[in-house]
């Protein structure tokens, strides 16, 4: 008789391989063959994850089609046998899967389209903190200013784009046709985050998103207000790093600062 | 060890992301609900915000689909320590998950998987939900799967097996009506033998739910309203144990509120009228 951990690693095979050895420690019922009713159990393992996949991967799965989106989750599937107690983790590889996928080597586009659409994801149930607000901020006393380093909200993701992505992406979500995708003369620099409960994403200027990567790295304000006159040009260079500043902090991209 | 036997809670629904909003802004004849643990076993943002506001109007229970407690890989202790963590923001009634395993070798299969009933898996079950209990410090409520294969090696019926885990590991028992509804059809066993074959007095929940019809086998999909035939085996069920607190499952397709508010009072009638009727043979 075989033991519980041979049964297990033997009905797992069944599963993920499609390994018959299983069948032979089970029975037919009165109304069914045993092949057939072991093939719930396989079904439903590959139904269940692409679902998942599906749902978290919508506007890939609209741009890509039907056909070719049911394949590549298929592989993905294949590919990957889920190591997570939550399904809600099991499409984190899918935009390196894409990546690595000889069919999509030649489309930038889709690969990007996944890394946005899982940023998304990872965002929405990231950690929890509250927005730096703008009264916060008109607090500080003018001699604090240069002394301010800013701290972005923890579910910030910055993600660099050398696609139009993000507007194909944009379109699908809204239900138009999307653009063609084009390969972008200057990388775009996307940042993700989470507010008021909602996933967000906006491109930023290159200039904006030097101070962006800058001041994640707790560069104190006057040295990023020097930064951006040197990136973009002297004139107004602190009325431009106020800008981008203040932005920020309207959309609730930041969860803090304090003087360092 | 939180030993007392868990309260009466009434009728209630599985939360669903779908329905917070209709659930908070207006006040549904919903007594409690029941919360999937690994989907709010997560850092931040609306699920946890939502989960916080319900747990403060509502009394609620964790539901898990993870812990694999007959799987023979080891226990994970980080996701167990996880469930006790949100069990701290939840203080939930009581703690449940199932009678089944979902992966071995690291993996999980997503599914509610069924073993052999054997003395070997009894002894491996039994000494399992004891660790959990001890990590948890509280017993464990126990749920009977939907199945669609039977071992040949199994040595007792799966009642026998339920009933024994529960006795010999001292833990609840979540009664699937649906569940055993299902397996019954699948493995030609009756259901009125699974019911009287369980220990009353173990028992502290009752699923009830929708499945698929395939003919030969029906599946256990909770994409579906509940059926007559369920129903039937519902009310048979509420005359065994008595007031046991009920949810509805729905885990697809899943409806407006109302709906299922709908099919919940349904239930409550049928367990009223079951009541009316003790009570009326009672005083003949």
């Amino acid at each position: 008789m075989k033991t519980l951990r041979e049964i297990q690693d033997s009905f797992q095979r069944g599963i993920l391989a499609g390994d018959d050895a299983i069948l032979t420690e089970v029975k037919d019922s009165a109304k069914e063959q045993r092949k057939v009713l072991f093939g719930v159990y396989r079904y439903a393992y590959t139904a269940r994850l692409a679902e998942i996949v599906g749902e978290d991967y919508e506007q890939l799965h609209a741009y890509l089609g039907d056909q070719a989106f049911d394949k590549l989750v298929k592989a993905y599937i294949a590919a990957n046998p889920s190591d997570q107690r939550s399904a809600r983790w099991f499409g984190r590889h899918l935009p390196t899967f894409v990546r690595n996928d000889a069919t999509f080597a030649k489309h930038g586009e889709v690969v990007e389209i996944a890394e946005l659409e899982k940023a998304l994801t990872d965002a929405f149930d990231g950690p929890d903190a509250e927005p730096l607000r703008i009264d916060a901020l008109a607090a500080i006393v003018p001699d604090d200013w240069p002394l301010l380093v800013f701290v972005p909200q923890p579910t910030a993701i910055r993600l660099t784009f050398a696609t139009n992505a993000a507007d194909i992406w944009s379109a699908l979500k809204s239900e138009t046709a999307p653009p063609k995708p084009l390969h972008l003369p200057e990388p775009q620099a996307i940042v993700v985050w989470r507010h008021d409960f909602m996933s967000r994403f906006r491109p930023l200027s290159t200039e904006e998103a030097m101070m962006w990567d800058e001041a994640a790295k707790g560069v104190r304000f006057g040295v990023l207000c020097e930064m951006v006159a040197t990136f973009g040009g002297e004139d107004d260079a602190e009325l431009r790093a106020a800008t981008y500043l203040k932005g920020w902090v309207d959309m609730g991209m930041l969860a803090g600062c304090r003087t360092a | 060890m939180i030993n007392e036997k868990p309260p009466y809670l009434g009728f209630g629904l599985g939360l669903r992301p779908q329905h917070y909003r209709e659930i908070l802004d207006g006040n549904p004849a919903i007594d409690w609900f029941e919360v999937i643990s690994e989907n709010y076993m997560i850092e931040g943002g609306q699920p946890l915000y939502m989960l916080d506001r319900i747990c403060e109007r509502y009394p609620v229970v964790m539901h898990g689909v993870s812990l694999s407690i007959a799987s023979t890989a080891p226990l994970d202790l980080d996701y167990l320590a996880a469930l006790k963590k949100l069990a701290a923001r939840v203080n939930p009634k009581w703690i449940s998950d199932h009678l089944c395993w979902t992966g071995v070798h690291g993996v999980n299969l997503h599914d509610l998987l069924p073993i052999p009933y054997t003395e070997e898996a009894l002894d491996h079950v039994v000494d399992r939900v004891g660790q959990v209990q001890d990590i948890l410090g509280r017993r464990l409520t126990l749920e009977n799967v939907s199945s669609y294969v039977t071992f040949g090696q199994s040595e007792m019926t799966e009642w026998e097996f339920v009933s024994e885990v529960a006795r010999r590991a001292d833990c609840w028992l979540l009664f699937d009506v649906n569940n055993v509804y299902v397996s019954a059809f699948n493995h030609g066993f009756s259901t009125n033998d699974f019911l009287h074959g369980v220990p009353r007095d173990r028992v502290v929940q009752f699923h009830v739910a929708g499945h698929s019809h395939e003919e030969s086998h029906i599946v256990d999909t909770h994409d579906h309203p509940v059926c007559d035939e369920v129903w039937d085996f519902y009310r048979e069920t509420v005359a065994h144990f008595g007031p046991v607190s009920t949810m509805i499952e729905r885990d697809d397709n899943i409806p407006p509120l109302a709906e299922l508010v709908d099919e919940l009072n349904h239930a409550r009638a049928i367990a009223a009228a079951v009541r009316e009727g003790k009570r009326l043979e009672a005083a003949e």
